[in-house]
């Protein structure tokens, strides 16, 4: 009990606190030594405490959680027989300590939500979000911290002026949290999620703030797919009933801005898978709104010709890269071989997406040829590039 | 060449596995056992499938199983992690798997049960999680697997449940958790499960999806669940399940995953981890024996790919003894 009170002290006496740690036993020394004045708390050997960033030893974790479970279990019996104020004050503060020791422990984030779902007060709806942020600091992957955020989002959507301001923040957590913990599916899953509360505006802005990150984050598939999300979301506006004309004209720029971007990037960067997966979904929208131009409009008009030139040099630029790509300088790192590989699966992935295009392809480069290139790069997948090409 | 891989070359190290799991089942106050103790009932489901894998489920006390599952249903009708932890659908299946093991689903109220998996469907056809309303694709495939393990799917909307797993499909042929998630290999087999066991799987395009599952193929012959991700042995089952069901395994180098899997092994104190050389658990024990019997490694019971359950006990199920 007594390791519970200090801990809960420590948490409650800093209002700043935005992220808890846990250190091994022989690291403690090092940090006391380095602390000074009233930064470091006198917790010996078991808590430590500096710029709002308490640290807690590994070897009090399991005797903490049995003491904040008990503690926990003991507070939501109360509340459940009496449910009065002073027992949720409990049920908060032993949750809390129980969740930042186990953060997937459903039972303690579902009575928070039963206390604050009761008082229906904003300000503690936005206290959830600052201890799951907490939770998170230490677990960036605990799907049930993710979950609660979007249930806090859900419940004050339409009773707070300030959602946008929020769902801002919220995709900047993601970011900082993706910055530590890569390829965090659950962290992107959620600012996924938060696209379809974003006005046109958000999502455009959101598409070009987030690009420098993704630029330096080419092996990291999660942002790019956050890209499609907006992209597709974009799409999805431009076709609307009261989308004006010029919202086209944006949509047409952005797409081939984010082409040109990626090209560059996988020149860059030989061999990332995620770039050129990346490219596919561009490139098969691309041709899909190609075909949908070349259908609305008539046979001879000046439209669909200028539409076919785009088309065709669309194609050949493709085809231009392919060849870039596949030469294979040396074998002294796989990294050219892997760029040839993705490059033909890429040409052959549009061509069986879209058959219309096989032909205009097949023109240019046989799929003979496409076949005997990934054969040669790619021999272990022998049994695939089989099946797929006749 | 060190004395461990001399060992795996070996094969399957069965012995020491079950040794692994029973030692896990025993142990109730160590740092893992106790920080893991939420989902307990889903740890009883791997380590306990596993046994039954390996045909030893009968170094089991059944109704010592059996109560304790009980004890962990909540009044709705749903079953939580643990004794005194909220239901959750999670959960929910992993309690009507463990008691379709040991052939034990009479001592369940099932229309307690379907009452309460019936109950988190959605107006869309998607399903929450419990009543706090969380939406995932998972869900929906627990769903529609507790359900027609109980012989219930009558009791939701499954065209509506259909429509909603499809309105999750990717570009790439993928499925993510919720309509515009990333497409990763869980939530896909999550949705290829679902939309098998409701006759639903001319929804998928088979060489789309095949194509994206077979390049999760690494060099080391492991598989990832996404793109640029390192290999790990749970995707043995997901994204080999998920080939299974949609006749695409061909498509990838067998052989190699076998070793891969067999390379995961700790040949001395048994269990399987996610990668050569890592600390053990039994999640990736029980991923890495599912793997190996839809491989058809000699010497494991045949699973069943959609309800991940011995094929036997799913014949049980089905068409009696």
């Amino acid at each position: 009990m007594d390791l519970l009170l200090q801990f809960q002290h420590i948490l409650e006496s800093d209002p700043l606190i935005d992220e808890v740690g846990f250190v091994h036993p022989t690291q403690f020394a090092t940090l006391t030594e380095d602390s000074t004045g009233d930064a470091a708390i006198s917790g010996g050997t078991t808590f430590w405490c500096r710029d709002h960033k308490p640290g807690v030893s590994t070897q009090a974790v399991l005797p903490l959680y049995n003491a904040a479970k008990r503690a926990f279990i003991a507070a939501m019996e109360e509340y459940k027989r009496l449910g009065d104020d002073g027992l949720e004050s409990e049920v908060m503060k032993h949750s809390k300590a129980l969740l930042l020791l186990s953060s997937d422990f459903g039972t303690a984030w579902n009575s928070r939500k039963l206390v604050v779902s009761k008082k229906q007060q904003l300000s503690m709806y936005m206290g959830e979000l600052l201890l799951s942020a907490l939770v998170l600091s230490c677990s960036p992957k605990s799907d049930q911290a993710w979950s609660h955020r979007r249930w806090v989002i859900k419940s004050i959507t339409g009773k707070c002026s300030a959602l946008q301001e929020i769902l801002g923040k919220e995709s900047e957590l993601v970011e900082k949290i993706a910055e530590r913990s890569k390829m965090n599916y659950r962290a992107w899953n959620h600012r996924c999620w938060l696209v379809s509360y974003m006005t046109r505006e958000q999502v455009l802005h959101e598409l070009k703030k987030s690009r420098n990150w993704a630029g330096l984050h080419v092996a990291d598939n999660c942002c790019f797919h956050y890209r499609r999300r907006l992209i597709l979301r974009i799409l999805k506006d431009s076709k609307l009933e009261n989308a004006s004309p010029g919202y086209s004209v944006e949509v047409s720029e952005v797409w081939k801005e984010e082409l040109d971007w990626n090209e560059m990037l996988i020149k860059c960067y030989i061999g990332r898978e995620a770039l050129w997966l990346h490219r596919r979904f561009l490139s098969l929208c691309w041709m899909k709104q190609f075909a949908t131009n070349l259908h609305d409009v008539s046979s001879h008009s000046e439209l669909k010709i200028s539409t076919i030139n785009s088309f065709n040099s669309f194609i050949n630029n493709e085809l231009h890269l392919l060849n870039s790509c596949s030469t294979v300088p040396d074998n002294d790192f796989e990294d050219f071989q892997v760029q040839a590989t993705y490059s033909a699966t890429y040409i052959l992935w549009l061509t069986k997406q879209f058959s219309e295009v096989w032909f205009e392809f097949q023109e240019k480069l046989t799929r003979g040829n496409l076949k005997t290139m990934l054969s040669k790069v790619c021999p272990e997948r022998s049994f695939l590039w089989d099946s797929l090409i006749d | 060449m060190e004395k461990s891989n001399i060992q795996k070359m070996g094969g399957l190290a069965a012995e020491k596995h079950i040794q692994y799991i029973l030692t896990v089942e025993k142990r109730k106050d160590d740092f893992v056992s106790v920080v893991m103790e939420h989902l307990r009932m889903s740890g009883a489901y791997w380590g306990l499938t596993t046994l039954d894998l390996l045909e030893k489920l009968d170094t089991v006390d059944v109704d010592e199983v059996v109560s304790w599952v009980m004890k962990c249903q909540h009044e709705s009708g749903g079953f939580g992690g643990n004794i005194g932890h909220d239901p959750h659908i999670l959960y929910t299946l992993s309690a009507v798997q463990v008691l379709a093991l040991f052939d034990k689903l009479n001592v369940l109220d099932i229309d307690k049960v379907t009452n309460y998996v019936a109950g988190l469907q959605n107006e869309d056809g998607s399903f929450s999680g419990d009543i706090w309303g969380e939406v995932d694709t998972r869900f929906s495939y627990i769903a529609i697997c507790c359900l027609s393990i109980l012989h219930r799917l009558n009791k939701i909307n499954v065209e509506k449940a259909v429509s909603y797993i499809v309105s999750c499909k990717n570009l790439d042929g993928g499925f993510g958790c919720t309509p515009g998630g990333e497409s990763h290999a869980g939530q896909i087999f999550c949705c290829v499960a679902a939309l098998s066991l409701t006759g639903s799987l001319h929804h998928i395009d088979k060489d789309l999806l095949g194509w994206w599952l077979c390049e999760r193929q690494v060099k080391s012959g492991g598989l990832n669940g996404r793109p640029e991700k390192l290999p790990d042995v749970c995707y043995s089952w997901w994204v080999l399940s998920s080939l299974i069901m949609i006749d695409r395994v061909h498509w990838i180098n067998k052989e190699k995953l076998v070793k891969y899997i067999l390379d995961c092994q700790d040949m001395e104190n048994g269990g399987i981890s996610d990668r050569p050389d890592d600390a053990v658990d039994v999640y990736h024990t029980y991923f890495g024996v599912a793997g190996l019997s839809l491989l058809e490694y000699p010497g494991l019971k045949a699973i069943d790919p959609a309800y991940a359950l011995p094929v036997d006990v799913v014949n049980r199920i089905f068409f009696g003894r």
